[in-house]
């Protein structure tokens, strides 16, 4: 227990060393490459004297190390400041879109774990036969398949040819839930789910379809389940009970393709003009709006830091072979 | 004499690669499909019947828009009269451009940090490491479109952003390579034979890498592809450059998709095409290097 406290400290202070790096970066960049943020706000017939009390007012006439000071202790406390275009806080709208970028992504997640932890155990049982083959190879082609292209198909079919779904948003215009909560629990919301769910199912699915399809190769061939046939179980049974210890591995691996998947997220949410976190970085790019840029950046990359540290923690927890030294 | 069996033997060795990529039929249809995209980057520019950006008007003077594939324009016509077919054939070239360099120079990169890293541990291997958790931190695509927002767009720029992701995967994977090998009697022997630390690691500890690397060239063109087909998609890309990437983008703000379908499906087809050919040979090449990849 000892070497696993020490071990979660360690990586904890990994992870805010690694969150701490990448700010600095941003910052970095932000201050030395050509082209300030500022001057897309001064009206070039603003007076001399108008413009520099405005840099004055926004502390851009502090030195260097004082405004990284104040911006590494603004984004510590999540204190994102003012919206150059919208007249509320950044922390307002920011953490909003992250829980609509979740409900987006977890429940086609949730499925597409179960559905592809099921057809990769079947795979793997029917080893050899001519469907484990094409199985294999379609699954091969999704994993590798641009999935933007994938959503612009599904969109062209389902959308705009057949018009049964809706092509795009998160709920219709006259849904107009006060919370979050009274949007998303409506059958409104499922319907304009399906389409980013598909193309979000066709990519993860592959991930536990292709590991356990492994997996339970190896398991297949160990001795517990020449036992439990010869205890006379049924061949459904003895599938579960291998599909189970074929399932260890899957935890981790699920934690990482999620912390991938965030970044593939923005171009979903712009197709779909889903009003999640990654559609919102680009309007606020194209906006120039740069304190949400910053905070939808550094959302984001804390949520993939989290996300890669609970699946570390999650490998050791779950399979006793690792020890932490 | 013994340069002579080492020619031997890396002919031998393209030709089990030959064999195992074309075990597979997957295989082969890729490696077809491979050399057909090869053959469109080197003349499509020259077979291309009209420019990438050349707006072509009928008899009266006025733009052929969004024209149906027909004989002249066999993929049809933009919203802007540009003909689709020859759009294709151009970004064709950008797409393997852009791949290659990215694979090639982020492997080089990731190779000579991992060989760094795993043969002088200690203070430089822990540095190193240091960047390489910060490198597998940041989210690729934001970084990149909050970057190329600021500074001009170039396809330069997307491949140094690229490589600078890239190599980190290489480098990782070269380095718990290296820490094997600097252990194995042929690498004492060198030092006993009064070989320079460096002279050891380039030309004794490196060569016994190498084939690791290429499998991260073959990964890398994908990861480079794709790349610069979503941030030109996202409408971050060159703007004076066709790729498939950017005529997604042009058709995706057209609204091509409700009307259209000859100028979406082609690049996005082509795109997907590519990728998978990439993804399905490299399979191939990563069995032949990790032998217990292999058909058991």
């Amino acid at each position: 227990m000892q070497g696993l406290r020490r071990y979660i400290l360690r990586r904890l202070m990994t992870l805010v060393f690694v969150m701490w790096a990448i700010l600095t970066l941003l910052f970095i960049v932000l201050k030395t490459l050509p082209g300030d943020p500022t001057a897309i706000f001064v009206d070039s017939n603003f007076a001399p004297e108008m413009i520099a009390a405005q840099r004055a007012a926004w502390g851009l006439d502090d030195p260097l190390l004082v405004q990284y000071g104040r911006y590494i202790w603004n984004m510590a406390t999540f204190e994102f400041g003012q919206s150059f275009f919208q007249a509320v806080p950044v922390r307002e709208i920011v953490f909003e879109k992250l829980l609509n970028t979740w409900a987006m992504v977890l429940p086609a997640l949730v499925i597409a774990i179960v559905l592809g932890a099921v057809l990769g155990a079947m795979l793997g049982w029917r080893r050899g036969s001519r469907g484990e083959g094409t199985g294999v190879a379609l699954l091969l082609a999704l994993r590798s398949a641009p999935s933007f292209f994938v959503a612009i198909l599904l969109l062209m079919l389902f959308a705009y040819q057949l018009r049964w779904l809706p092509s795009g948003g998160m709920v219709s215009l006259d849904n107009d839930g006060e919370t979050f909560l009274a949007r998303i629990l409506t059958v409104d919301y499922l319907y304009h789910l399906i389409l980013p769910g598909l193309v979000l199912l066709s990519r993860e699915i592959t991930t536990p379809a292709l590991l356990l399809r492994s997996t339970m190769l190896e398991v297949r061939n160990s001795d517990f389940v020449d036992i439990l046939r010869a205890k006379g179980l049924k061949e459904r049974v003895v599938v579960t009970h291998a599909a189970r210890n074929a399932m260890l591995p899957l935890v981790t691996d699920v934690a990482v393709s999620l912390a991938l998947l965030f970044e593939g997220q923005v171009l979903l949410e712009i197709i779909f003009a889903w009003p999640g976190i990654g559609r919102e970085l680009v309007t606020a790019l194209n906006n120039l709006d740069y304190p949400i840029v910053q905070a939808c950046f550094f959302l984001m990359a804390l949520t993939i830091l989290i996300l890669n540290f609970i699946a570390d923690l999650l490998y050791g927890l779950i399979d006793p072979r690792v020890t932490y030294t | 004499m013994s340069d002579n069996t080492l020619r031997v033997s890396r002919k031998w060795q393209m030709t089990r690669l030959f064999h195992t990529i074309m075990r597979y039929p997957s295989g082969s249809v890729a490696f077809a499909f491979l050399l057909v995209f090869f053959a469109m980057a080197l003349i499509g520019p020259w077979v291309a019947p009209y420019g990438p950006f050349e707006t072509i008007y009928d008899k009266d003077e006025m733009p052929i828009r969004l024209a149906a594939p027909s004989a002249q324009h066999w993929l049809g016509t933009t919203n802007h009269g540009v003909d689709v077919f020859s759009q294709l054939l151009w970004g064709a070239r950008i797409a393997l451009v852009v791949g290659v360099l990215s694979a090639l120079g982020s492997v080089l990169l990731g190779t000579l940090i991992g060989l760094l890293a795993g043969y002088f541990s200690g203070i430089v291997d822990e540095i190193i490491m240091r960047f390489t958790d910060i490198a597998y931190g940041i989210p690729f695509l934001p970084f990149a479109l909050v970057v190329i927002s600021i500074v001009q767009p170039s396809i330069g720029l997307i491949i140094i952003l690229v490589i600078a992701f890239l190599w980190r995967t290489t480098a990782r994977v070269i380095r718990s390579q290296v820490l094997t090998l600097r252990e194995r009697p042929f690498v004492l022997a060198a030092r006993a034979a009064g070989l320079s630390e460096l002279a050891i690691l380039f030309r004794h500890v490196a060569p016994n890498v190498l084939p690791l690397s290429f499998l991260y060239v073959a990964i890398g063109v994908q990861a480079g592809v794709m790349s610069e087909a979503a941030l030109s998609f996202l409408g971050f890309g060159d703007p004076n450059v066709m790729s498939w990437g950017l005529m997604l983008n042009d058709a995706f703000r057209a609204g091509a998709m409700r009307s259209a379908w000859w100028w979406v499906l082609p690049p996005g087809i082509c795109l997907s095409i590519l990728v998978i050919s990439t993804f399905m040979v490299t399979r191939a090449y990563e069995e032949l290097v990790n032998p217990r990849l292999r058909k058991r």
